[in-house]
């Protein structure tokens, strides 16, 4: 033996209750469980007073260039997140020819609020194929990766510029049959597409202008191999979200495939969305069809400044154009008297700053008093308006001061948690790297197990455990992950049941170029195994092993 | 296999087709004025969608009104 974990209490993935024991891990993989294990010469992990549980998997990522210059996906490892879906939503990073490569920077800035520093500089970009990209990936891997292929960028490569100008022809459409094949067999999980996203000019993505007969086709592919297709639907629209449901559900059923749609949220303001939606999900599923939607765990909050364009104002036309000015441009626009009225009339409609007045000043001013207030008592204490006090905090401070807009919805614990708890929902959707100048998309599992488990008990730990682990495998058909069974992948995380949380939203400064991005420290957490090699713990820190694999193919195989 | 509830009705559009074809073809006997602006005002997220009148091949297009 390798590696003995010693006198836990085994939450194994399966959904049976915990039980006491011991772990064995040898050659990357579980060799025993359960009882008093011996075995000369193997390293112990105590963890007395713990649950040790498999490693989880987060379904919706977006870590495809991160895990370039990071191959531990950080922080998600230390979370007991041991194994990532990236390429979500249409994009991915290959297969993608070097023309097009800023194309899809491009997108991925506008969708996924990546900075420039993420793309320039900080890895060596060599490849255009599929299989090239996961050459790279492998080279420096310490978590497990099921990417999914983006549709936007195969049809990119086959149809070039035409990708967003109109349908594909029958050889084109044959060529990206073949191209998706390719990135199968080259260890593809599956295909992503999007019906919402716009690029950085604010146009529809490539996968938009695919017709349904083209999604069908590429579908087909899938059915070859069993895969997944991922969508984001029209989630802010009920029936625009039910009819994906039915179309998703079509193509399930004709290929035999799984899908899933993500996000999938709880609101205050459309309460009839998420029954609406489950009930046709439910449906469905009766008749044999794979639709799951994804549910987050979180609340949304978003964090901004007025130094980039947040997705918060993304339905403000005129406060989203100053948004994308440059600096200089923009602090004259926010210094004209006549364009200040207009994106006022615009923010607060017949001078209603509710909408505003719940936002609380974040940092980045040099008063440390106003920290923690809200924009309508400082409103009220200025004799102004929500929108005009975020308007001048900004310019006194160079576009510096920094705002949070907390529980925009998604926030209602009791429906939220009886949500995550339906049998029919896939807990995912976290986004993890991406929007990273927005919010914190970390530690969703441990709000997971300690808001909804612990706190609330909407949910037993054994059952909360089976959907971030062995559910998902299932779904995503990850062979030998999500459980803690002999023969199995050593993917092990050990953590606090009474402690299991994520830590404060913090703004840290580890992005390439010191770029900033929100994250959450893990609590509770007290070691992470990666296919049997401990790759974090909470009294050394992240390992440098570079143990990763592609979970596409079994454990160990030669090729990962 | 077990039956679905009924749902609002809706289509996708075929490469090539306009508001006026697509009429044509899920609301045939309609005029086609009555027809394209009963499309439309079924259809406000595509009808208000910039650049206006045109279809996205990935767009759902509903072919009934909402429920009341």
């Amino acid at each position: 033996m390798d590696w003995i974990i010693r006198g836990g209490r085994i939450v194994d993935g399966s959904g049976l209750p915990a039980f006491e024991g011991d772990v064995a891990l040898k050659d990357g993989k579980v060799a025993r469980l359960g009882g008093r294990i011996e075995a000369e010469g193997a390293q112990v992990f105590d963890a007395s007073g713990c649950i040790v549980a498999p490693g989880f998997i987060d379904p919706h990522t977006h870590f495809d260039v991160q895990l370039l210059w990071d191959g531990q996906a950080r922080p998600a490892l230390e979370h007991g997140v041991t194994t990532i879906v990236p390429g979500n939503c249409s994009l991915s990073l290959a297969p993608l020819k070097a023309g097009d490569r800023q194309r899809v920077v491009g997108m991925f800035q506008q969708i996924e609020e990546m900075p420039d520093a993420a793309f320039d500089g900080a890895f060596e970009w060599r490849w255009e194929s599929f299989d090239g990209y996961l050459a790279a990936l492998k080279e420096s891997l310490s978590i497990n990766v099921a990417p999914l292929v983006g549709h936007s960028v195969i049809r990119l490569w086959v149809m070039g510029a035409a990708a967003t100008e109109r349908a594909a022809t029958a050889e084109e459409l044959s060529a990206m049959q073949d191209l998706l094949a390719q990135c199968l067999e080259a260890g593809a999980v599956g295909l992503s597409t999007s019906f919402v996203d716009v690029d950085e000019n604010l146009m529809p993505v490539p996968s938009r202008y695919a017709h349904f007969e083209e999604l069908d086709a590429l579908a087909a592919v899938l059915g070859r191999y069993g895969r997944m297709l991922q969508v984001v639907p029209e989630f802010y629209a009920t029936d625009i979200t039910l009819a994906r449901v039915d179309q998703l559900a079509e193509l399930s059923l004709r290929y035999g495939i799984p899908t899933t749609f993500s996000p999938l949220f709880d609101s205050a303001a459309t309460p009839d969305n998420v029954p609406r939606v489950m009930a046709r999900v439910a449906e469905q599923m009766a008749r044999g069809a794979q639709v799951w939607p994804q549910v987050q765990t979180r609340p949304i909050d978003i964090s901004f400044t007025f130094e980039v364009a947040s997705l918060l104002f993304a339905g403000l036309p005129k406060w989203y154009r100053t948004m994308r000015m440059g600096a200089e441009e923009k602090i004259a626009a926010l210094s004209d008297s006549e364009w200040v009225a207009q994106l006022l009339a615009e923010a607060e409609p017949g001078g209603n700053g509710a909408r505003w007045a719940a936002v609380q000043v974040r940092g980045g001013v040099s008063d440390a008093s106003l920290v923690g207030q809200t924009l309508g008592a400082l409103a009220e204490a200025r004799g102004s308006s929500p929108a005009q006090v975020m308007i001048d905090l900004s310019l006194e401070h160079n576009l510096q001061a920094s705002f949070i807009a907390a529980s925009l919805g998604h926030n209602d614990s009791d429906r939220v948690g009886a949500l995550l708890a339906d049998g029919n929902v896939h807990v995912g959707a976290s986004d993890a790297g991406a929007h990273i100048q927005s919010f914190a998309t970390y530690g969703d599992t441990g709000y997971l197990l300690g808001h909804f488990v612990r706190d609330r008990g909407a949910l037993s730990l054994e059952a909360a455990i089976k959907k971030i682990t062995a559910d998902t495998a299932r779904i995503w058909g990850l062979p030998g992950r999500g459980q803690l069974a002999p023969g199995f992948a050593g993917d092990v995380a050990i953590f606090d049941a009474a402690e299991i949380d994520r830590c404060a939203e913090e703004a840290c400064f580890d992005m390439p170029e010191e770029g900033m991005r929100y994250v959450r420290a893990s609590k509770g957490m007290v070691g992470v195994f990666v296919n049997g090699a401990l790759s974090w713990s909470k009294a050394s820190g992240y390992a440098d092993a570079p143990v990763g694999q592609i979970a596409t193919q079994l454990p160990g195989a030669a090729s990962a | 296999m077990a039956e679905l509830s009924e749902s609002r009705a809706f289509t996708a559009p075929e490469p090539g087709e306009d508001w006026a074809a697509l009429a044509a073809r899920v609301l045939p006997g309609t005029p086609e004025g009555e027809a394209v602006e009963k499309l439309q005002s079924w259809n406000l997220h595509l009808f208000a969608r910039h650049p206006r009148g045109q279809f996205l091949g990935s767009d759902v297009v509903f072919t009934a009104p909402p429920a009341a």
